[in-house]
């Protein structure tokens, strides 16, 4: 054994840090806050919760212990020697085939078994379900409800007072406020994930000399109103909502033609500020208000017809998940969709791992798996996975009557055409057949005649071989009728091709068939909904107890959690429209609170609870717990406004801090945990294209529509374009021109599972593999810089760039580069910057005069002609820009 | 070091650890307690398992017929039948053996031994990830990542089809001295930018990879070009099978990459690979057979080379599995469609070269094979053990981090397995 692990405690401590609730020692040892927590994640599993208690010992209440199992008691108050648990703690033997406990953890029991192991309070008689959770358990703090704490009078802004109240007591300060350069990048960025253009910062810092405030104040309205900020926040939100153009669960990964209207929706709500309250209970039951609006694609009005699609389109969201029952329709692809499904409301409503409690009683958090299938309850009567439909019966029509009867009359013109093609082509092939026979022997001509038009299944042996030996005319079929026209000089195809044309054309005046990738509840008699149950071991081939629909029962004492099963307000059983209801009804503990942190974390790079996934026991506890609350607070009070909380967050000085470090900050809050700063941070994914596609002048402003779609490579990337490959996955290389789609943002294009973009996916864009994604990664790799250096999708916005540069043709060069720099970096280079740029411009230029090469291009065909040299040095100079970590960091 | 991770739990009763006192009880009743975990469908119903064993070389050490390949290379390695983490689920396990604890967002072990021991070679990533096909591990790239450490221990994915690495050529209009010099003029900005940052540490790591993008231009493709190596080693890897050829090649670029001085490399098996809750009967042979002569291939082809002394390989998996049926399905002896649970209690995993024993099987599960009992070996063990070997202590190798020292092992229980060392 190694002298240096037992002879030295450098046990880090994380550990126990993280798990245990960490009251202070100090404060007095008690059963339910400090012991319990121990026994119950290392004990109760065997000694108390599964059937059989083992050894006879239960350990979940203090007087269970004194009484002890098989041998003896367990604890003897007051005389830790003799407690038969601390023993086999101790010694490692218990827990049984697990890790011994933390020396800590040891102590802690010996120090409470010396007190005279006191509890806090009578213990409960039995342990019914109202005991399954102790006291210490429901006060954890993400349950109680939403406080509205005293503003500290540390500052103006209430945020600020917040963040200066705790930098004081951890003895740092607020940096001073980032120059106006970095403030117009910043916001730029944060709200719209577009780059300022450079008259907006030539505005903003005229403005900014004569009051600062206002210029800044003016800016915040300007970009929240730009359309470009729903595209940008619903990126957020569709991280979460695991929005995916394509089913996923398996390689085929089907795609979903008709997802998109979700995407949508979720950025109109953002731009129209849409309530979030609202945005939440019409992505919950979208369908059930549309039912209770007496609202459908019939609807009198057009506003009511669209308000109809709009409330369709938002219960996307429950259509979210992974889904592999279109192509496996069996229990487990089902139940692996209502699970995952389940994930993404876990994590976009509660910020907690309810998902763990599927299987079994969560093992940290006051959740029970009873829980967790009374709350999928709400949602299974809309799964309804013993009826299942499968993704293409789900969709759900938005033609009204008159569209249909529009289009059956049109069907019924077309289906003219197709009866007069059909009579033509039996006359051509009847005219063939006669020259044909006219070629042979006069005396088989009648057999052959008869042999044709005999069915093929009628013909008898000798018919089949008669035909045989004579295959111009066996071949003889309408799809092969086109072959004849150049032996006969006829234009039969033509004509038949005309008339096709004719009949496509009548039926493409059909009013479009417009789908929505929807969750829709079908309504049903009461007895006729199945019965939720709890899965033994997360099985749903093995149900156990029925569950009636609610909310997580630690929630009990204080609010309402349970969910009627049937309504009659509306024909569906009712039970999202009134869950719906009651998390937006202002009081629920998470929604709020969660909200909240999510948008905090984007406008900072971390959450006040650092976990934002997980409010709970293994989770981050919230580093400013008051302000958490206050803000949730302001957000309901403000009509759940979404711009109102960006207002209030942008317009501290806290928010407006630089991003430089300090030593004594680094030294004291190396995760800038206390914000002394603001954080440096990367440029994510898709708004690091959409600020390549911006600055090469090349973006595409389109809103909303089908996704714009991805094709794999011969090389084995994925990049934007047609996807022209055969049914047999080989490269045709043809080539379908996208016309400016592929110039447009990043959120309009196809997420598909299996064909993660690859400029995308190498910046850390969530492939939606997962059901979700509630935090990105920010990773650091070589990879990204290979692809800023060599993709060929780099030398277009290169080649893009340098062209607009150019067109500020009679420019000198120094202009040239100081209007690539402001462009890129929204500030004016220096001399010296300058001087640099052009001398390598000329060395790049006096090399490419001496080396003539084409410009490459991300797809299609190859450039013909050499490129002017001139342009190609100026285009290795905008690649530069383009690659700079200036271009890549927000400050 | 080479990590084979085989993510899902790989059978030790099917493949290294034989427990005949299963026979007698096969299809009854299981006549001590059972951990289950998670999973659904569990049975008291002992399955003993349907493949042979056989003893393999001089040492005589047991494998079953679902990895003869492994057998022949029983002399090289060291087989610890003792393994045990004790954490119920995938994640948490993987955690516990890779970051020393079940919890997520600490260093992988990897980013440990590149932050403790830098790289032997500056032009390709210290620390490598070799993904499956079919997909990441359960945790994906946490599988991988650097945690708290800088930026820079995280691992590079080299993906698992070609091309291997994604724009690795220059673009014919940026190359050669035109590159160079467009290289020279980004690192200025990036170095000026990084001055009037102090501190900001990812800026840094950002300029060292596009140092080390710039440089794997030429090396990784080398690296990663296969036809440099003769046809019988294409044979010794099963290149020329389609079964094995996946696995096999990324064998290869694994010892080429550690020939090449790389620090750590890691070969994952895609999601859930071997977590055979069912349906064991064919898909434990098929998940053997993608990896088995590929694996035992690296360790022969390593010491064929003089590279296994100073190369520790390590194959295995996160958890081990029960001893009873799970999912009964089909017919009272029908045994198609069943599967194992998880087991962390007891599970088995073999290392090899870097100074383990050669020919040595370590401890030994109860006579059931469910919980380790002689000669336990935990993760803080093992990642003790693996330090020691690499002449780290682990009092030292540490990161500062909110005023105290942080460490890959976060138990001051763990201990050097002397046993294991050669």
């Amino acid at each position: 054994m190694n002298r240096f692990f037992t002879e030295r405690n450098w046990l880090p401590g994380i550990l126990f840090l993280v798990i245990s609730p960490g009251y202070l020692w100090a404060e007095g040892l008690f059963f339910e806050k400090d012991i319990r927590p121990i026994l119950k994640e290392h004990c109760f599993h065997c000694h108390g919760e599964a059937g059989e208690i083992e050894a006879g010992l239960d350990v979940r209440l203090r007087r269970f212990l004194t009484k002890g199992g098989d041998s003896g008691p367990a604890i003897v108050p007051g005389d830790a020697a003799k407690s038969h648990l601390l023993e086999v703690l101790k010694s490692g033997e218990m827990p049984k085939e697990k890790s011994r406990l933390s020396d800590h953890d040891i102590a802690l029991i010996e120090d409470w078994i010396s007190a005279g192991a006191p509890t806090a309070r009578p213990e409960p008689e039995s342990l019914g379900p109202e005991h399954l959770f102790t006291e210490e358990e429901k006060k954890w703090w993400s349950l109680q409800p939403i406080a509205a704490p005293e503003v500290p009078n540390h500052a103006d802004h209430p945020i600020d007072a917040f963040i200066y109240r705790k930098l004081k007591k951890v003895g740092l300060t607020k940096s001073e406020a980032a120059g106006p350069e970095t403030l117009i990048r910043r916001l730029s960025f944060d709200l719209t994930g577009l780059p300022p253009t450079t008259d907006e910062v030539t505005a903003f810092i005229e403005q900014e000399k004569y009051d600062s405030e206002a210029a800044y104040l003016s800016l915040i309205e300007k970009l929240l109103a730009s359309p470009a900020y729903g595209e940008r926040w619903a990126r957020h939100w569709l991280d979460i909502a695991g929005y995916a153009d394509s089913d996923g669960y398996n390689e085929k990964d089907l795609l979903r033609p008709h997802a998109w209207r979700y995407r949508d929706y979720v950025i109109r709500s953002l731009n129209n500020d849409k309530p979030y309250d609202e945005f939440i209970r019409e992505q919950i039951a979208g369908d059930e208000i549309a039912l209770a609006e007496g609202l459908g694609p019939d609807a009198a009005t057009d506003q009511d017809k669209n308000r109809y699609a709009e409330l369709i389109s938002a219960t996307g969201f429950l259509r979210m998940a992974p889904d592999g029952s279109a192509t496996t329709n069996n229990i487990e692809t089902r139940n692996a969709c209502v699970s995952d499904t389940m994930e993404i409301i876990s994590t976009t409503l509660y910020g907690m791992t309810i998902g763990c409690a599927e299987c079994h009683n969560h093992r940290y958090d006051p959740i029970s798996q009873a829980d967790y299938y009374r709350l999928r309850s709400v949602f299974d009567p809309g799964f309804d996975v013993p009826k299942w439909r499968v993704p293409r019966s789900r969709l759900v029509s938005l033609q009204t009557k008159e569209e249909a009867a529009e289009a059956a009359r049109i069907e019924v013109e077309a289906k003219k055409i197709d009866a007069e093609r059909a009579a033509k082509e039996k006359v051509f092939i009847a005219e063939v057949l006669e020259k044909e026979l006219a070629k042979r022997e006069e005396s088989i001509r009648p057999d052959l005649k008869t042999a044709y038009n005999t069915e093929k299944a009628k013909r008898t042996p000798e018919q089949k071989k008669l035909l045989a030996a004579h295959p111009s005319i066996n071949n003889l079929s309408p799809s092969r009728l086109y072959l004849y026209d150049s032996t006969y000089k006829t234009k039969n195809a033509a004509v038949l091709k005309e008339i096709a044309a004719r009949a496509k054309a009548v039926r493409d005046t059909k009013p479009a068939e417009q789908f929505v990738h929807a969750f829709v509840e079908l309504p049903k008699e009461p007895k006729a909904v199945a019965a939720s149950h709890v899965f033994h071991r997360g099985d749903p081939e093995s149900p156990k107890e029925k569950v009636t629909p609610g909310d997580l029962s630690v929630l009990a004492s204080w609010r309402n959690i349970e969910v009627p099963e049937f309504s009659e307000a509306v024909p569906t059983t009712g039970r999202r429209l009134a869950y719906a209801e009651s998390i937006t009804d202002g009081q629920h503990p998470f929604l709020a609170r969660v909200i909240v942190n999510r948008v905090w974390m984007h406008h900072f790079g971390r959450g006040i609870v650092a976990s934002v996934g997980d409010f709970g026991v293994l989770g981050e506890t919230p580093s400013h717990p008051e302000l958490l609350d206050w803000l949730a607070t302001r957000l309901m009070e403000s009509g759940w406004s979404l711009k109102e909380l960006h207002r209030l967050i942008l317009t501290s000085a806290t928010w407006r801090q630089t991003s430089r470090r300090s030593e004594k900050g680094d030294e004291l809050d190396p995760d800038n945990l206390y914000l002394s700063r603001q954080n440096s941070r990367r440029l994510e994914a898709e708004i690091l294209r959409d600020a390549l596609l911006a600055v090469s002048g090349k973006l595409n402003r389109k809103p909303f529509g089908p996704p714009v779609p991805v094709m794999p490579t011969e090389e084995g990337g994925i990049v934007i374009g047609n996807d022209t490959t055969d049914s047999a996955g080989r490269q045709t290389g043809k080539y379908i021109p996208l016309d400016g789609e592929e110039y447009r943002r990043s959120v309009y294009i196809q997420v598909r599972r299996s064909r993660p973009l690859d400029m995308l996916a190498a910046f850390d864009a969530p492939g939606m593999t997962d059901p979700n994604c509630e935090l990105r990664p920010v990773t650091t790799v070589s990879p990204q810089s290979l692809l800023l250096m060599n993709n060929s999708g780099m030398r277009e916005h290169a080649r893009h760039f340098a062209s607009r540069l150019t067109e500020r043709a009679g420019e000198a060069l120094d202009s040239k580069i100081q209007f690539a720099w402001r462009l890129c970096f929204a500030r004016m280079a220096s001399e010296d910057e300058v001087r640099s740029s052009e001398a390598f411009i000329e060395a790049q230029t006096k090399y490419y005069q001496e080396n003539p090469t084409k410009f490459e291009r991300a797809s299609g065909p190859a450039e013909k002609e050499n490129a002017d040299p001139e342009l190609l040095a100026l285009g290795a100079f905008c690649h530069a820009l383009m690659s700079a970590n200036e271009f890549l960091y927000i400050d | 070091m080479i990590s084979m991770v085989m993510q899902g739990g790989p059978s030790h009763i099917d493949l290294f650890d034989p427990k005949p006192a299963l026979d007698k009880l096969d299809g009854k009743s299981f006549p001590g307690e059972l951990k289950f975990d998670d999973a659904a469908g569990a049975t008291k119903e002992v399955w003993q398992t349907p493949w042979k064993f056989s003893k393999y070389g001089q040492s005589g050490m047991d494998f079953s017929e679902l990895v003869p390949h492994m057998g022949s290379i029983a002399d090289e390695i060291t087989m610890i039948r003792s393994m045990h983490t004790g954490v119920n689920n995938h994640g948490q396990s993987i955690n516990a053996l890779n970051n020393g604890s079940a919890l997520s967002g600490r260093p992988s072990l990897g980013s440990w031994l590149t932050y403790g021991l830098g790289s032997e070679n500056q032009n390709l990533p210290a620390y490598v990830a070799l993904t499956d096909p079919r997909g990441l591990p359960v945790l994906g790239v946490d599988n991988f990542t650097n945690g708290w450490l800088p930026s820079l221990y995280q691992g590079t994915v080299i993906r698992p089809k070609e091309p291997r690495i994604l724009n690795l050529d220059p673009p014919m209009s940026l190359k050669g001295p035109a590159q160079d010099r467009y290289l020279a003029f980004v690192e200025k900005m990036n170095r000026k930018h990084y001055e009037q940052r102090p501190g900001e540490t990812e800026l840094d790591a950002r300029i060292q990879s596009f140092e080390l993008a710039a440089r794997m231009q030429t090396e990784a493709k080398d690296v990663l070009d296969l036809s440099q190596e003769s046809e019988a080693t294409h044979k010794m890897y099963g290149l020329d099978k389609p079964e094995t050829k996946e696995f096999g090649s990324r064998c290869l670029i694994a010892r080429r990459l550690i020939e090449r001085g790389v620090r750590f490399v890691n070969i994952y098996t895609g999601n859930q690979t071997w977590d055979h809750h069912h349906t064991m009967a064919k898909n434990l042979p098929k998940a053997c057979q993608y990896v088995d002569q590929p694996a035992a291939a690296l360790v022969l082809d390593l010491k064929q080379r003089g590279l296994l002394d100073t190369t520790v390989v390590h194959w295995g998996g996160e958890m081990g599995r029960l001893p009873v049926i799970q999912n009964r399905a089909g017919g009272k002896n029908d045994r198609s469609k069943v599967g194992r649970d998880h087991n962390t209690y007891g599970f088995s995993m073999w290392v090899a070269g870097g100074g383990f024993k050669k020919g040595y099987t370590h401890g030994s599960t109860d006579e059931f094979g469910h919980r380790a009992e002689e000669n336990v070996v935990n993760h803080f063990d093992y990642h003790a053990t693996l330090l020691h070997l690499f002449g780290l202590d682990p009092g030292e190798l540490v990161f500062k981090r909110n005023g105290t020292d942080q460490s890959l092992i976060t138990n001051s229980d763990a201990r050097i397995v002397t046993d294991l060392l050669a």
